[in-house]
């Protein structure tokens, strides 16, 4: 039941990300819902799940790309791992967990995307420019990061969930 | 028990990563008529009516947000287009002259009229979806004609060039995104290069012979070269500078586009009949 809940929040997510956070850009920058909602189902999760999130969304958000179809889902489903691995020492109920952890996120998903298509034969996206696109990328995830971790713990909640640190042994 | 909890969430991590590596080689080897690319166009089609409506929708909002963001831009636009306003009074009587001038390189050219070259008309309904590319979306697609490899230009010149077309939306690849390259030529001296995409909205033309002569605010327009992307004389950009390091023997020019790509509406995409060839 979660797994369909999360599934039509990744679809409203990419919708919006399709068509109105297009216009939202500020210095040539717009946040990249899906990964922000990665890092919220690994924070929420644990490792597993982010993992899991992080290759539906990115591969979702490869269907809009030019970039080769796999490598934002490649990224995501790192940077999904890697924050429920850290979120395992991190305390959940402080306010500004979601905004750090989501900048900080965004931002190694920015780096690694960059390196990653670098290393795949996009050496375009590796320049400084589009660094700096990246560092302010992550700024804005940071921003929108708590209403976006607000709706994954929303789609993730259920009657019988106990709040806090706990539900990283079953995905969702 | 947590060890296997463990294992369990590595295998799935090295399984994930694997599938990944798998789809990008499999999209970078067979990238325009593989399964991949099928399924990308159709998920654009899946999501063109919902993405309509929410465009339609969010467009007074997305004015706003245009306009709050831009207020510097147009103040400093303002003053720019008030010095060239008094700029171009000065040059009015120097027009006539120019516009000969122009006529009689592209009959030296023997340029192709664009006015002659089908057009299919389009409304741009967002932007790239990713932080890392300069694209945009119109609400034409294979159903209209449009496939990739078209021109896509304004009445200001040239845009890009459709990179992926579904039944209903083309994505079209802006000039000014590193992965494009147009052949192009200075108008006054006559010299060739390829306009290379650069970050922030510009192009650059690389390795231009030290002594060819160049002017700032020169025209460059498309070179139209045998078997080329683009119809010859569309015009791409103005020469915004010109360096040239001490020792080169060549230059680089960095061009401003003619196009005002930031502010797009409407398009016209070109059926032009080379469009699968490159630059």
């Amino acid at each position: 039941m979660r797994t369909a809940r999360l599934g039509v929040l990744l679809g409203v997510l990419l919708l919006l990300q399709t068509t109105v956070m297009t216009h939202l850009r500020i210095g040539g920058v717009m946040p990249d819902l899906g990964l922000v909602a990665t890092i919220a189902v690994a924070y929420r999760g644990g490792p597993e799940a982010g993992a899991l999130f992080g290759f539906a969304a990115g591969a979702a958000a490869d269907l809009f790309l030019q970039t080769p179809f796999g490598l934002s889902a490649l990224t995501w489903v790192l940077v999904g791992y890697v924050a429920g691995v850290v979120q395992e020492g991190l305390v959940r109920s402080a306010w500004w967990v979601p905004p750090v952890f989501g900048g900080l996120g965004c931002l190694a998903g920015g780096l690694a995307f960059l390196a990653i298509g670098a290393l795949v034969g996009q050496e375009q996206l590796w320049t400084a420019r589009t660094l700096r696109l990246a560092m302010g990328a992550a700024v804005y995830g940071a921003a929108v990061a708590p209403v976006v971790f607000g709706l994954v713990a929303v789609t993730l909640r259920h009657p019988g969930a106990r709040a806090g640190r706990g539900a990283n042994t079953a995905p969702w | 028990m947590a060890v296997r909890s463990g294992s369990r969430r590595r295998s799935v991590l090295v399984l994930l990563v694997l599938t990944s590596l798998t789809l990008i080689t499999v999209d970078v080897r067979v990238a325009e008529h593989g399964p991949l690319r099928s399924l990308k166009d159709f998920s654009r089609d899946l999501v063109a009516p919902a993405q309509q409506i929410v465009d339609d929708a969010f467009a007074p909002v997305a004015d706003w947000f245009d306009g709050v963001r831009s207020a510097g831009e147009l103040r400093a636009e303002n003053r720019r287009l008030r010095r060239r306003v008094e700029a171009a009074e000065g040059r009015a009587a120097r027009a006539a002259v120019a516009l000969r001038e122009n006529e009689e390189l592209r009959a030296l050219a023997r340029l192709p009229f664009l006015e002659d070259t089908p057009a299919v008309v389009a409304e741009v309904v967002a932007g790239a979806p990713g932080n890392f590319e300069s694209t945009l979306v119109v609400n034409k697609g294979r159903a209209d004609g449009v496939a990739p490899g078209m021109p896509v230009v304004t009445g200001a010149g040239l845009v890009g060039r459709v990179s992926a077309a579904s039944r209903r939306r083309a994505t079209v690849l802006l000039i000014t995104d590193r992965m494009s390259g147009v052949a192009v030529r200075l108008v006054r001296t006559g010299g060739t290069g390829v306009a290379q995409g650069r970050p922030g909205g510009r192009l650059r033309l690389d390795f231009v012979p030290a002594e060819t002569p160049v002017r700032h605010g020169e025209l460059v327009v498309t070179a139209g070269l045998h078997n080329g992307a683009f119809p010859a004389g569309i015009p791409v950009a103005r020469v915004a500078s010109v360096r040239r390091l001490p020792g080169e023997l060549t230059k680089t020019i960095e061009l401003a586009p003619v196009a005002a790509l930031r502010q797009l509406s409407f398009v016209k995409i070109l059926e032009w009949p080379r469009a699968e060839g490159g630059g």
